[in-house]
């Protein structure tokens, strides 16, 4: 069956392969390994998880989270010329965002606050599973000790993760109730996120890959990330699922949790639903500030600086579409899941709904 | 173009402008945001340099213009210059007390593509909002203007300045609101510039009622989501850090007087010896860039301590010049409104005395009277 290690035919490993080659090499890697395999994640996916098991996996997932931006400014710090840093450094803004409140940490712990778990005890990761701080640490220091072309290999999972991402949102929001499109919101970023990093990631491994020997390193990296992530899934379920071997200091279920679990079955007063026909009423319009180069909403006594998957969005928003058939329409022409992008989308709706700049 | 002057400090593209079409209003509340000293109407720009001023704002990278005043509906051009703003893209906000000729000229006003409506409402009990606005039976008026803005589909807005005179009333504002239709509430704590600082014994509530009408506030937001908008302009006197002023001196906004003096903000005329240009002599560009009274406070260069080294120096921006002026006695020291001010626990105190004591009658507004101005005579704390 599956090998632990991927092992092209005898002639490949020992002849170069074309970029095209290498390419279709590690994406084999990802089709065998990739963790959406787990069975751990197929339980998540499919609504078998128990609440507590779904809390054991945002928290300890948490970890991994917060230490993405550490293991990406290992890598930026190696990078030697300011374009590649330039692309590189934008990972740490997705992920610790820009201000506080901002980015892909913030919105992980919104989803660990989204399953019942006090902020603070997120925060102090005391309750994780051992596996988890030694699987994540193994990978920061992978990507501070190995080679650029490794380190930057390793990271190419992200070529794999849309397909979980679709999967894991539509999935977890069918089969659990304490699940909101809020508390999701994580995934829908990610979604435009990891394409555009894993595109830059692979581009320049097909580049730099230039002899069968660093061809086979950037093979193993992506190997070596893969049971990262593998690893974690595995410990969750030992410890979770079966047999059920919590280690001592490891979180207990009903540890850490606020008092009232703050898990709403339904979104705040208001929430948009994707029937909804959303217009921009009479004083609120988009218009393109020619003076700062960007698009903005203006709305009675504010104006809101808009990103371009708010644009996107907002142009779509005619008084005729519905929220769904917006985000079909997004999803045709970003070639993505409409499902997810109608969770994002209502999200950023509602808010403009509350705002009182959007109707329906 | 005055392409030669040289740049200083570099200046983001402002946002906003207010234009004070004109000083007239039918009102006369005692914490009116214009200057003691008003404009006359034969001094008012005309109807084309404010055309002019409008197309100047567009390039420079203006995005909102509140029509404002003194009461803008005032201006027999009120309909002119709002189109002007629609076809240059410039998002119009009509700031008004609703009545006069506020509402013979409202279907006109939404025709020619106004976008928002502010309404002022001085008090919800017509008997008193009509002793704080200084004018019989203009509660009615108010009332039906509102009507048919909301009957327009224009997005309105309500404006509640709040003091001892209607604070008790901050409830009653949220229900007004929602009864009218109203996106948004402001509920403003009068901020004791111009009128309001002559006034300021008479107007100043205690710290208790303060506390309270936050939590009504914040109580109705959450109550309200989704139906109503309410933001909250808490008062200096009583709050731990000091406003931005306008964001920042000369960092977001623009105000033009009816005759065409440029000023950061609309009490920058307290300070003494600011250099304001006027519109009439100078592109807004190079008002904005150069003119002295713009450049004095920008920034941080200005600043002294505690503000120098403070971490929040770039977000408060040291709070109110002119508060400062009015209270330290000195235009560039720290807003004594901030807690971090030396002087902070004097001004505490002083609103806390004045908010003890019987209140003494309103000072009205009005053109061409003879009130001193207070911020010259007074010996600063």
């Amino acid at each position: 069956m599956n090998a632990a290690f991927p092992t092209p035919g005898t002639d490949a490993s020992q002849r170069l392969l074309s970029p095209e080659e290498l390419e279709a090499a590690l994406r084999d890697i990802g089709a065998r390994r990739y963790h959406n395999l787990h069975p751990f994640h197929r339980l998540l996916h499919d609504g078998k998880l128990s609440k507590d098991q779904v809390r054991a996996w945002a928290l300890n997932r948490y970890y991994y989270q917060a230490m993405i931006p550490v293991k990406d400014a290992a890598l930026l710090a190696r990078l030697p010329d300011a374009a590649l840093r330039r692309i590189w450094r934008q990972r740490i803004v997705d992920h610790d965002g820009d201000h506080e409140g901002d980015g892909g940490i913030e919105r992980w712990l919104k989803l660990a606050e989204g399953v019942g778990f006090a902020r603070d005890y997120v925060l102090s990761t005391k309750g994780i599973l051992s596996a988890t701080r030694f699987s994540v640490d193994a990978y920061v220091h992978f990507v501070s000790e190995r080679s650029l072309l490794e380190a930057i290999a390793s990271s190419l999972t992200e070529m794999f993760s849309p397909t979980i991402i679709s999967e894991r949102v539509a999935g977890m929001l069918k089969n659990y109730d304490f699940i909101t499109k809020e508390t999701l919101a994580y995934f829908d970023k990610r979604l435009t996120q990891a394409p555009r990093d894993a595109d830059f990631a692979l581009d320049y491994v097909k580049r730099h890959a230039t002899t069968p020997e660093l061809q086979r390193a950037a093979m193993d990296a992506l190997t070596f990330k893969c049971t990262v992530l593998w690893t974690q899934l595995d410990a969750l379920y030992f410890a979770y699922v079966a047999p059920g071997m919590i280690p001592p200091d490891a979180w207990q279920p009903g540890e850490g949790l606020v008092a009232e679990p703050a898990a709403p079955t339904t979104g705040p007063a208001g929430a948009l639903q994707a029937s909804d026909v959303p217009r921009l009423p009479r004083g609120v319009r988009m218009r393109f500030d020619q003076a700062r180069d960007k698009h903005v909403l203006l709305a009675p006594e504010r104006t809101f600086d808009l990103d371009d998957n708010a644009v996107a969005v907002l142009s779509l928003v005619d008084g005729a579409r519905s929220v769904a058939q917006i985000a079909q329409a997004l999803a045709e022409t970003y070639a993505a899941d409409a499902a997810v992008i109608e969770a994002d989308i209502l999200v950023m709706l509602t808010d403009l709904a509350q705002k009182r700049v959007l109707e329906r | 173009m005055n392409a030669v002057t040289p740049q200083r400090t570099a200046a983001p593209a402002p946002v906003g402008l207010l234009a004070e079409l004109t000083h007239r209003c039918p009102l006369r509340c005692p914490y009116c945001s214009n200057p003691l000293e008003l404009d006359r109407r034969s001094k008012e720009l005309d109807t084309a340099t404010w055309q002019r001023v409008l197309t100047e704002a567009a390039e420079l990278g203006v995005l909102h213009v509140h029509l404002s005043g003194g009461e803008p509906t005032a201006r027999q051009d009120i309909v002119e210059i709002t189109e002007t703003c629609a076809k240059l893209g410039l998002y119009s906000n009509l700031i008004t007390s609703g009545v006069g000729g506020a509402l013979d000229k409202l279907q006109a006003l939404y025709d020619v593509g106004l976008d928002h409506v502010q309404l002022s409402v001085q008090g919800v009990d017509a008997q008193n909002a009509e002793k704080i606005g200084g004018l019989k039976n203009a509660q009615p008026q108010k009332m039906a203007f509102a009507e048919k803005v909301v009957a327009l589909g224009l997005p309105l807005t309500l404006n509640s300045v709040i003091h001892r005179g209607n604070i008790h009333e901050v409830e009653g504002f949220i229900d007004l609101a929602v009864t009218m239709g109203a996106k948004r509430l402001e509920v403003a704590h009068t901020q004791y510039y111009g009128w309001a600082y002559v006034n300021r014994a008479a107007l100043m509530p205690n710290k208790a009622e303060v506390d309270r009408s936050i939590r009504i506030v914040e109580a109705a937001r959450e109550r309200l989501k989704g139906q109503l908008v309410i933001d909250l302009v808490v008062p200096d006197y009583y709050a731990k850090y000091p406003k931005a002023c306008a964001g920042g001196w000369g960092r977001k906004l623009m105000n033009v007087t009816p005759q065409g003096k440029v000023l950061p903000c609309h009490a920058a005329e307290t300070i003494p010896n600011l250099e304001f240009w006027y519109v009439t002599e100078h592109s807004l560009s190079d008002i904005w860039t150069n003119a002295p009274a713009f450049t004095a406070y920008r920034g941080t260069d200005w600043m002294q301590e505690p503000c120098r080294s403070c971490d929040r120096r770039e977000k408060d921006w040291g709070g109110c010049r002119c508060q400062a002026l009015a209270l330290a006695g000195d235009a560039a020291a720290t807003d004594p409104a901030c807690s971090l001010s030396p002087l902070h626990a004097k001004v505490r105190a002083l609103a806390a005395e004045e908010a003890a004591e019987n209140p003494p009658d309103y000072v009205y507004r009005t053109i061409g009277s003879n009130v001193r101005s207070p911020l010259k005579e007074e010996i600063p704390l």
